[in-house]
């Protein structure tokens, strides 16, 4: 219907204005005919005036410059004029309802388009305002950036009406898309290969921490214990492996007490249905704080852990890491694999759609004989996983043991996953979209450091990112469609 | 048929529970806290968490699962900005640091909840969106801690007395709620919070309510920050992360439901100020290196116990529902408030000297020697011997009649009271076997 009355219109116009104007537009009136005149002649002068100021180009050149575009301003104005002398005579024959009508479809094609002019408009007036007040921000880059800016913006509204599940998705492309595109142009060597490489193996870190915290909102739940498991991970680890133990012992057992916490995560919060939030933070403060008590033990130097990481485990994890003789960290394509299976998984297998059913109606899901608790505690107990191999793997990163590593991730995680589309009421979503939002992020870290922002005004950005993202795709129905 | 008197407020049990044994540990443990100095200071220190924790309350209240993560940056982001304002000399008069403090509150959450209605984002990623935002904004406003309060507020921080305008910001707000739930806007809060479709389909206007709710809890951070400007003298952008996570702790301690429609600022006091005596509790204790660890530990494992507890709440009202959470607040307060009596006292016993029951285990965990019992009988005056015997009394009386008014309705009797008159029966014949002995309990009123 929308679509509709906006194609009619313009194809009208066109008709009158071709069979009006022959071959050279000229208005009726003399007027304005005389007004078009003076108005080339006064831009042909100004443009002759500067041109000859500047003194780059010859004098035939500027002549022949001048000539050509005080023709074409010529031709341009009169064209306009002879368009509003059409509509004006439309108007005059046009009975009180096509009127109407008229009036009408102008305003159902304002209502439809009118976020996508206000967003246009406003990106046009933060350019012009950052373009007035920063010396530095006047170069071709950034007009560019703007342009293809509005160009993504205006594709975006008009495409993504075409989707209907996939919207958040594909809006987070679009997003992810501007960035890029936006930062290659803004920041040198922002596509090199060691600005990529860092920017996945963030993201990889981000996206393997993420996993559980998809998993588990997909069932309508919360995990805030993820940081704190990431950071008992990262000294746990290190302490056994100073301790004598046996690297990839360590590693393993460090996997599992992660699931163990997940465990009591998941059996607690189902038990304790909503209080999600809760739970997992108290589990989260516990752990944290007996982890570092039992690295503290008969060290001289409570909290911190001292010790060396193996080879084995840098190389995963080191931005020099190599796999496979590439220079790309071993993270990067663990992350990939996971990314795999875990988009696989959810689509495909039983398990995953199971956890769907779960998330979008438990009644019916019961009815279906679908254990609520298992799937539940499951998913803790990956989220708990996860966790602690982040974890594992930062202790590779960073070479030394720290618990306030995993602090970043707290509500990072529950950012990439919003901002990706899944929703924390259950049931929607998956983790591709979280791979987006990830990349989202960390793409927009990457510019904003770039630009010279410093991390609270990244934290700023963020905080706002988030809101117009979600409102995008995610809002709920007003109460009056629920009654 | 069983009455069920006060089931709706059977969740307070555990958080009244939670304090009384907390409060008597701290007592014992740290017996400054019974001196004006040590009760003033500990009043200037809770009360930001007090406050931040009645806003979070106000929210829950309101329901849509609405917890609001930004209210410690919030409260940061007033702190900081009123003393950046001070610092640089603009703000003086306290009449103009009140308005801005609690504007901006006001103005945070009004736009807090116009998102919320009109936007309809659900309000847990709107205040993870104003968290992120406000964390980030508070260390541009203030890089490091520093500045200076503005100078009317310089002496409220000393805590050297009980009565400081500290105190007053909280009575005022306590009572303030108090008077509130006397309105009808009260009302429909509840009902919007519990039920939103259905308060909505009966007239509520459900977006007023919400508006006003999100007002209310402004006003509140506003006057946390203020506190909290007040406590530290100074702007600490820092600090947000951390008052959050707990002030969401003391709510939930303080037994508010947060999926809406049930709460008040006696939980949420109750909350707050159990969360900090776990903090003090565990001052007073000296793990040396590990403090903190333990700390971090101790408060994990209360705050999942505590909901854990709440989950047992309705098991036990099923066997106890005799006992309301007032007459459960009566019997420990008289607990509690012997034991501060005990403690405050403590040197009064010290002089008359004695022969001191020391025990190797209480010399090692209790700060005081427990009181010395002189050589002829308890070393109770009349004065206390009376005070002890009316406790006593007043909790019998109250416990008894709540079970006889909870039993006249039942045929058989349950296992409570066979428990119950055992006890009695017992402490009757340990009575007689002491009084057998020649040991007189109570000096002249055994």
């Amino acid at each position: 219907m929308a679509d509709h009355s906006s194609n009619n219109v313009p194809s009208q116009k066109q008709d009158n204005t071709i069979s009006l104007a022959n071959v050279l537009p000229i208005p009726r009136s003399r007027i304005v005919l005389w007004v078009n005149i003076a108005l080339s002649l006064i831009v042909a002068t100004i443009g002759f005036g500067v041109g000859f100021g500047e003194g780059i180009l010859s004098a035939q050149q500027i002549i022949l410059f001048g000539i050509i575009s005080a023709l074409l301003l010529f031709l341009l104005l009169n064209y306009v004029a002879t368009i509003f002398d059409a509509r004006s005579a439309i108007e005059r024959a046009e009975t009180e309802a096509q009127k109407d009508d008229r009036q009408r479809q102008t305003k159902v094609a304002w209502r439809n388009n009118r976020i996508m002019a206000l967003a246009m408009i406003s990106l046009l007036i933060l350019y012009l305002l950052l373009t007035a007040s920063i010396e530095e921000f006047r170069s071709i880059k950034n007009l560019i950036a703007f342009l293809v800016l509005e160009l993504i913006l205006l594709f975006a509204f008009k495409v993504s009406g075409y989707f209907a599940s996939g919207r958040s998705a594909f809006i987070g492309l679009i997003v992810l898309g501007a960035l890029i595109v936006i930062s290659s142009f803004s920041i040198e060597g922002f596509l090199s290969a060691p600005n990529v490489r860092a920017i996945l193996l963030f993201a990889a870190f981000l996206g393997i921490a993420s996993v559980g915290q998809t998993l588990v909102a997909l069932l309508g739940g919360l995990d805030l214990s993820i940081p704190f498991v990431i950071g008992s991970a990262n000294i746990a680890l290190l302490s056994l492996i100073s301790a004598g133990v046996p690297s990839y012992v360590a590693f393993g057992f460090v996997l599992v007490l992660g699931g163990a916490v997940g465990f009591l995560n998941g059996v607690m919060s189902y038990k304790l249905q909503g209080q999600a939030l809760i739970v997992t933070l108290g589990t989260g403060f516990a752990v944290a704080g007996f982890t570092q008590i039992m690295t503290s033990i008969g060290s001289a130097f409570a909290g911190n852990v001292f010790g060396t990481v193996p080879g084995w485990l840098s190389n995963l994890a080191a931005m020099n890491g190599r796999f496979l003789g590439m220079k790309i960290p071993p993270t990067i394509i663990i992350w990939l694999v996971i990314a795999i299976v875990m988009i696989v998984g959810l689509r495909m297998t039983a398990w995953g759609r199971n956890l769907y059913a779960l998330g979008g109606n438990r009644g019916a899901a019961r009815l279906l004989g679908i254990s609520e608790l298992k799937y539940w505690v499951a998913c803790y107990v990956i989220s708990g996983v996860f966790a602690a191999l982040t974890g594992s793997l930062l202790l590779g990163w960073s070479g030394g043991a720290f618990i306030g590593v995993g602090d970043p991730y707290l509500f990072t995680t529950l950012a990439a996953v919003v901002i990706g589309g899944t929703s924390l009421l259950g049931g929607n979503g998956g983790y591709g979209f979280t791979v987006i939002g990830v990349l989202v992020l960390q793409v927009l870290t990457s510019f904003l450091l770039g630009i010279g922002l410093q991390y609270e005004w990244q934290q700023f950005i963020f905080g706002l990112l988030i809101l117009p993202m979600v409102a995008l795709y995610g809002r709920s129905p007003h109460i009056r469609a629920t009654v | 048929m069983v009455l069920r008197a006060q089931t709706t407020n059977i969740y307070l049990l555990v958080p009244i529970a939670l304090l009384a044994v907390l409060l008597g540990t701290a007592v014992i443990r740290g017996p400054s806290l019974v001196s004006p100095a040590g009760a003033g200071s500990a009043i200037i220190v809770a009360a930001p968490l007090i406050l931040a924790t009645y806003s979070l309350m106000v929210l829950a209240v309101a329901g849509r699962g609405t917890i609001d993560l930004a209210v410690g940056p919030l409260l940061a982001f007033i702190n900081v900005v009123v003393v950046k304002l001070s610092t640089s000399g603009i703000l003086v008069s306290p009449i103009a640091t009140f308005i801005v403090a609690l504007g901006l509150g006001m103005l945070y959450q009004l736009a807090f909840a116009l998102v919320v209605i009109y936007v309809r984002v659900q309000p847990i990623i709107v205040s993870l969106s104003g968290f992120l935002a406000l964390t980030g904004i508070n260390l541009v406003i203030l890089k490091r801690p520093g500045g200076i309060a503005p100078p009317f507020m310089q002496d409220w921080g000393l805590g050297t007395t009980i009565f400081s305008p500290v105190l007053l910001i909280l009575v005022l707000a306590t009572v303030g709620w108090y008077l509130f739930t006397a309105t009808t806007f009260y009302s429909n809060l509840k009902m919007t919070g519990y039920d939103e479709r259905a308060a909505w389909t009966s007239g509520v206007k459900t977006d007023v309510v919400r508006i006003g709710a999100h007002l209310i809890a402004g006003i509140y951070v506003g006057l946390g920050a203020i506190c909290y400007t007040a406590l530290i003298s100074s702007g600490d952008p820092t600090q947000g992360q951390n008052m959050t996570l707990t002030a969401v702790t003391a709510l939930v301690l303080g037994g508010v439901a947060l999926s809406g429609g049930r709460g008040g600022a006696t939980g949420a006091l109750l909350g707050a100020i159990s969360l900090w005596l776990i903090g003090y509790v565990l001052a007073t204790f000296n793990f040396g290196a590990i403090q903190a660890f333990i700390t971090q530990m101790i408060y994990g494992l209360i705050l999942v116990g505590s909901l854990l507890l709440t989950l047992l709440v309705p098991f036990i009202g099923r066997y106890v529902s005799f006992v309301s959470p007032w007459s459960m607040f009566l019997i420990f307060g008289f607990v509690v408030v012997g034991i501060m009596l005990q403690v405050a006292t403590i040197d009064l016993y010290n002089e008359a000297g004695g022969v001191a029951a020391n025990l190797p285990l209480a010399e090692r965990y209790f700060l005081l020697e427990p009181a010395r019992i002189d050589s002829e009988g308890s070393g109770l005056s009349p004065i206390q011997g009376l005070a002890l015997l009316t406790c006593v009394a007043a909790i019998s009386f109250t416990v008894a009649a709540r079970l006889m008014d909870q039993k006249i309705h039942q045929r058989r009797m349950g296992l409570f009271q066979y428990l119950f008159i055992a006890a009695l029966m017992l402490a009757f014949f340990i009575a007689v076997a002491l009084r057998a002995s020649g040991w007189s309990m109570v000096g002249g009123y055994g």
